[in-house]
């Protein structure tokens, strides 16, 4: 079946099996390799995108209820060139060890700090409990979710 | 607009497989300096490109059919039908492969295709490649495979029994190894003891669960060269494991080796390598991608060791350690791997951080129909800590001794021999950590906190001590080769050949050259290993990536400064290289106040005299444990790192439930490089050690796995963790880079025993790990669980 | 396999008329991890995410109506559920994770019917009933009569559940619910316990109880219930009242727990209403 919908802000149009799941369109067909498959059952996050704002699983959607959709992922996190303040923080605040978690967990967060604007770090692990992170104990992630909360006001103000 | 900080801007673009810095925040590399990661926005903004994110023009797929029964003999293999279905380029099986067909480090006891039998259910049968995913899945169910079922050994008792059928055909039945080392006379020294303590310890499989799967692509081109992409800790072993294995040359298989999404000992070994190498073999000019998925990955990936462990331990009514008897068995299930050196590090490790003048340590290494034990963090080591920890709070509750001082009364110091008998002659922190954990507040306030718990809670402080030797240890070389280079364009460009699977070493690399060089990082340059371009420098195991790794790459820099100098004198006209200095982005002739730019050196430098090239083997210690002869390699260690932690945990006395309220670590490292890296090695260490604790397990039933996947195999999540405090207790390891040695592991070993120790002192002594809810109850209740339900 | 999205319900019943076998997905957390490794694939998933029809809430005055289609975490930001039926608000939070949650249904959680459904024993408590739709009409079941067993329910052949009608609890003043899962997000229960009570001057006069996890269905012990009323919530109270939620509940042992620390866990959970 034909698919349309928003990646990243651009229009892109596929041709899809109904049996293909979103994230292995978003890999295989459209290069976009950021959301990463760890469990392949919604048991991990890695794969986590937002579907018109929302943070979503791609591993348990089909290709198919991509259609009419805004899909933003991690390439399309930053704007203009300068990355989104929690790619920021998450680099410098030590965030990041082996990266693989890394899109999926900052698609979570982000989507936490366009409602929340100075979450607890009781919050923050809430709102990433979804998403396993197997090198960082989750410490300098909550950090770096603190710190780009912070930036985001400073921003705003 | 107010920032606390500049923004990065996203500017330089990568060329082949260089990552280049892409911020613009002007600080120089320096040792000590708390700065970001190299990597670390890369992997942020999504554009890391790790081997599976590797998807090569007009690619196939390539997928293994597991055994699926733990253990019998292969009659027959019919492919017939899945070669007939149309997009199946070939069906694989024993007779196509053309070498040994043989795998696994030391013992080379792994069949890469399954011919005659199975020995566990994750086995490799036959080897599909397909046009895609459903076309090979459709094809592996077509396949159809008889085999005669033999006796299962599920457990370590059943492969001990007289009559056991044999998992492999060893003369020893199947014990692949035993070994005792002995340390004066503990049984002589055991009957003028005070005290002497018995328990049995039981400590789970783990699963690695790095969230990248094991993952490769392969394309053997025409003029016969295969080049694989593989998330592998070992590129330079890999190739002479292939070559053996599949009857090939090593110099003609190239290793490209990107950043791996997560490792910890679980690719360390052959996952996909052999079996990628043969389907690119047998479809020449195409590339192939072979991804195990989640569930293939708890099948037939490596596990770590599970251990029985029997203690007797003898000490004096003052908290003095006089003597240790230990028995360790290891299941490595049904392959080699690293078992015998696992073992072996249990052993050297079996009496802790203390002096204990007499010990003897027995170990078995066994196999059996389970899932195949392998390298993990804490190798072998994590296992025995549970149980010499277990026998220490034991022992203070027994003496009524407060639990930190008994530790600190036994704590090895330099110069004394350690259990297995090596005398401790380089950096020993153990003291000082302990000393350091005894002044801090979550210490000295545990009273007051253990008396104000809510209703239904248990509220206890545990602390452990612990150790983990660094590096291959003897009888195999813990070498590196560094390369450094000067590039046309003034850059310092680093040639990593250790892979960086998380832990961070490639950015430290940077950092070294950047403290030596004095430049920033965006004029620097980092390739990561590639047997075609970087030189063999081992495994990414055994604390050993920045020490043996980063003690060349100093050599080098200094190396290439030197030259740098050398022709600068040349170009200014000047006695000789002495009076420079280096300077951001080129080097300064202080008598004058000259300066010479990078590039301009680059330009005027033939290409080979802008590298820099050094090696650096590790140290080993001369002394040699009794009994310790019988190891070929990894025994013993001279080296070491320490740690001392404190949980304060929380018991639901309905649900068993154990919160860990607050953490906190204390390691010697010797000197950190650079706080950030190394406080992320002790909090991730720290929370696989805390899942060891308190949910992973990996359960069998009849050598078949139960827990198959993310819903069953108990990982942490952020609620499940606390935050972790680390500090350093910064001692000097003199033979080490700037100082430092290797701390990957040694956060790994403390949780469970300090978990352990508070459960001891809230009257809930545990000797079976994890203490899941069930276990928890079970001793609040004090019932015995059946625990025979999973053998261990 | 093929994908329909319908948009409305009756082009929905017309789909149905085509297709030999169709899965119906809701928020596909359960069905597509299952259709993931099952090798029998259907012709057809109808997916329900975009029918309108099936994702309102509405309050009357006794009742709160709830179509199927509402995610966990629309119904989490609720200020009618937190306000009136807080006792599924806690359940619902308890569920999978955050992501789990944005994109898993209320409905699709009830026709999974796991006997470790989060919203299950809560849902039990409040009496709640599910409104069947079809191309014929609409029909409506209680929720214990639904659910028949794990994964069974009286859904017909192309029949979906349309919405969840909940009375609301008058006078109840003790809201409780408890999940023992094996870790605190993403966990499946291991035993579940919810408490619906009405408490006067320390007295128990109404009390609802339920447990999930320990059968193949909501398990709900009116001896346990009777046991609380007339009495004050103390420890030697509870702990009769645990005894005989014991014996009636009826688990099994699976990786997750065996079924003697199910039923101990069980009891243990009603003790807790002491501290509250």
């Amino acid at each position: 079946m034909n698919i349309k919908f928003e990646l990243n802000g651009k229009q892109v149009q596929f041709s899809v099996d109904g049996s293909m799941r979103a994230l292995d369109l978003l890999r295989e067909n459209c290069g976009i390799t950021g959301p990463k498959e760890g469990c392949g059952s919604g048991e991990c996050g890695a794969c986590a995108v937002w579907i018109d704002g929302v943070t979503k699983l791609s591993c348990l959607m089909l290709a198919a209820q991509l259609h009419g959709r805004k899909v933003t992922t991690i390439e399309g996190l930053a704007t203009d060139d300068v990355p989104h303040p929690l790619q920021q923080s998450f680099a410098e605040k030590g965030a990041v060890q082996c990266g693989y978690c890394t899109p999926g967990m900052i698609m979570t967060a982000a989507e936490l700090l366009e409602n929340e604007k100075m979450p607890d770090r009781e919050m923050i692990r809430k709102a990433i409990s979804g998403n396993i992170c197997r090198c960082t104990g989750y410490h300098k992630i909550v950090d770096a979710v603190e710190d780009a909360a912070e930036i985001m006001q400073e921003m705003k103000s | 607009m107010v920032l606390k900080r500049p923004i990065y801007i996203l500017t330089a673009s990568k060329a082949g497989s260089i990552t280049s810095s892409m911020n613009t925040l002007l600080s120089i590399q320096e040792i000590g300096r708390r700065s970001p990661r190299f990597d670390a926005l890369d992997k942020a903004l999504g554009k890391e490109h790790f081997a599976s994110d590797l998807y090569p023009k007009e690619m196939l797929w390539a997928g293994a059919l597991r055994a699926g029964i733990p253990h019998g003999r292969i009659n027959s293999v019919n492919t017939a039908r899945a070669e007939a279905l149309k997009g199946v380029h070939c069906v694989l099986t024993r007779k196509d492969v053309p070498g040994s067909n043989r795998q696994g480090f030391v013992y080379w006891d792994m069949p890469v295709l399954c011919g005659t039998k199975v020995r566990h259910a994750g086995d490799a049968i036959a080897l599909v490649v397909a046009e895609n995913r459903q076309i090979l899945a459709r094809a592996l169910k077509l396949i159809e495979v008889d085999i005669t079922p033999l006796p299962i050994i599920d457990s370590m008792d059943a492969a001990l029994e007289q009559k056991a059928s044999r998992v492999h055909d060893l003369e020893t039945g199947n014990v692949l190894k035993s070994a005792t080392i002995t340390k004066g006379d503990p049984a002589e020294a055991m009957s003028h003891c005070d005290i002497i303590l018995e328990e049995t310890f039981f400590s789970p499989v783990q699963e690695h669960a790095y969230i990248e799967t094991e993952n490769g692509v392969a394309r053997f081109d025409k003029d016969g060269i295969l080049h694989l992409t593989v998330s592998t800790q070992a590129p330079f072993r890999d190739r002479f494991e292939i070559a053996r294995a599949l009857g090939l040359d090593h110099n003609k298989i190239h290793i490209i080796n990107p950043y791996l999404g997560g490792a910890f000992g679980g690719k360390d070994g052959a996952t996909v390598q052999c079996l990628l190498a043969l389907a690119a073999m047998h479809v020449r000019g195409r590339s192939i991608k072979m991804w195990w998925d989640r569930k293939e990955s708890m099948l037939a990936g490596y596990k770590r060791h599970g251990a029985r462990m029997h203690y007797k331990l003898g000490a004096q009514k003052d908290g003095t350690l006089v003597a240790l008897q230990c028995e360790l068995d290891y299941d490595t299930g049904a392959y080699a791997h690293l078992g015998v050196e696992i073992m072996a590090l249990g052993l050297e490790h079996a009496g802790g951080p203390y002096r204990i003048a007499n010990m003897e340590s027995k170990g078995r290494c066994i196999y059996t129909n389970n899932p195949i034990g392998g390298a993990f963090r804490g190798f072998g080591v994590a296992q025995v800590c549970f149980a010499f920890e277990g026998m220490m709070d034991r022992l203070a509750a027994k003496i009524g001794m407060d639990p930190l001082a008994l530790r600190r009364k036994n704590a090895l110091v330099r110069g004394d021999r350690n259990c297995a008998g090596v005398t401790m002659t380089h950096s020993t922190g153990m003291d000082e950590c302990l000393s350091r954990l005894s002044d801090h507040p979550l210490w000295k306030t545990r009273k007051k906190w253990i008396a104000a718990a809510p209703p239904f809670k248990r509220r206890s402080v545990g602390i452990s001590a612990v150790f983990n030797g660094m590096g291959y240890g003897r009888g195999l070389a813990d070498y590196a080769i560094a390369k450094v280079k000067l590039t046309p364009s003034g850059f310092i460009r680093v040639y990593n050949g250790v892979s960086d699977m998380g832990q961070g070493n490639a950015s430290t690399f940077v950092q070294i050259a950047g403290e030596i060089l004095c430049q920033r990082r965006e004029t620097m340059e980092l390739i990561q290993p590639d047997t075609d371009r970087t030189h063999p420098s081992g495994s990414a195991t055994a604390g050993r990536t920045t020490y043996t790794y980063g003690k060349a790459l100093i050599k080098a820099c200094e190396a290439l400064r030197d030259k740098l100098f050398n022709r600068a004198a040349l170009m200014l006209l000047v006695d000789d290289g002495s009076g420079f200095a280096m300077i951001p982005g080129g080097v300064r002739h202080l008598p004058s106040g000259r300066d010479v730019s990078l590039v301009d050196l680059a330009g005027m430098m033939m290409p080979d005299d802008r590298i820099s090239m050094a090696e650096y083997l590790m140290p080993t210690t001369p002394e040699m444990p009794m009994g310790g002869e019988t190891f070929k390699l990894g025994f013993p260690h001279l080296i070491y790192p320490f740690a001392a932690h404190l949980a304060r945990v929380e018991v639901d006395e309905l649900t068993g439930e154990i919160n860990v309220h607050d953490y906190l670590a204390f390691t010697d490292g010797g000197r950190v490089l650079n706080p950030q890296v190394f406080e992320q090695q002790v909090q991730g260490a720290t929370a696989q050690g805390l899942g060891y604790a308190l949910f992973e397990e990996v359960k069998t039933r009849e050598a078949l796995l139960e827990t198959k996947d993310f819903s069953t195999y108990i990982l942490p999540t952020s609620l499940d963790l606390p935050d972790i405090e680390s500090h350093a207790v910064e001692t000097i390891e003199h033979s080490g880079p700037f100082g430092m040695k290797g701390i990957g592991e040694v956060g790994m070993n403390a949780p469970l025993p300090a978990v352990a120790s508070a459960m001891a002192h809230a009257g809930l002594p545990m000797d079976h790990a994890p203490f899941t809810q069930e276990r928890v109850l079970a001793a609040l209740d004090g019932t015995k669980r059946i625990d025979h339900e999973y053998k261990i | 396999m093929i994908t329909l999205l319908p948009e409305t319900l009756e082009d929905m019943w017309e789909m149905f008329l085509d297709q030999p076998d169709f899965k119906i997905m809701s928020g596909g957390t359960d069905l597509l991890v299952r259709l993931g490794v099952s090798p029998e694939q259907p012709s057809a998933v109808v997916c329900l995410e975009k029918i309108n029809a099936l994702k309102t809430i509405e309050k009357s005055r006794d009742e709160i109506r709830i179509g199927s289609g509402v995610t966990l975490t629309e119904l989490l930001k609720n200020d009618l559920i937190l306000k009136h039926l807080p006792i599924l608000h806690t359940a619902i939070s308890t569920l999978g994770s955050p992501l789990i949650r944005n994109m898993g249904t209320l409905g699709g959680n009830i026709c999974t019917a796991s006997p470790a459904g989060d919203t299950l024993p809560a849902l039990h408590l409040l009496d709640a009933r599910v409104s069947l739709y079809s191309d014929k009409g609409n029909r409506i079941l209680s929720l214990d009569k639904f659910i028949q067993g794990p994964g069974r329910t009286l859904l017909s052949d192309k029949e979906i559940l349309g919405s969840i009608i909940i009375p609301l609890p008058h006078g109840c003043n003790v809201h409780h619910f408890e999940k023992v899962g094996q870790r605190r997000a993403l966990a499946i229960a291991v035993v579940s316990f919810a408490a619906l009570l009405k408490v006067h001057g320390g007295v128990v006069e109404e009390a609802r109880l339920a447990w999930g996890s320990v059968g193949p269905t909501i398990v709900r012990t009116r001896e346990a219930e009777k046991a609380l009323v007339g009495k004050e919530l103390t420890l030697k109270n509870l702990n009769h009242a645990a005894a005989l939620a014991r014996s009636a509940v009826n688990p099994i042992s699976d990786v997750r727990a065996s079924a003697c620390h199910r039923r101990r866990v069980a009891g243990n959970l009603l003790l807790r209403l002491a501290a509250l």
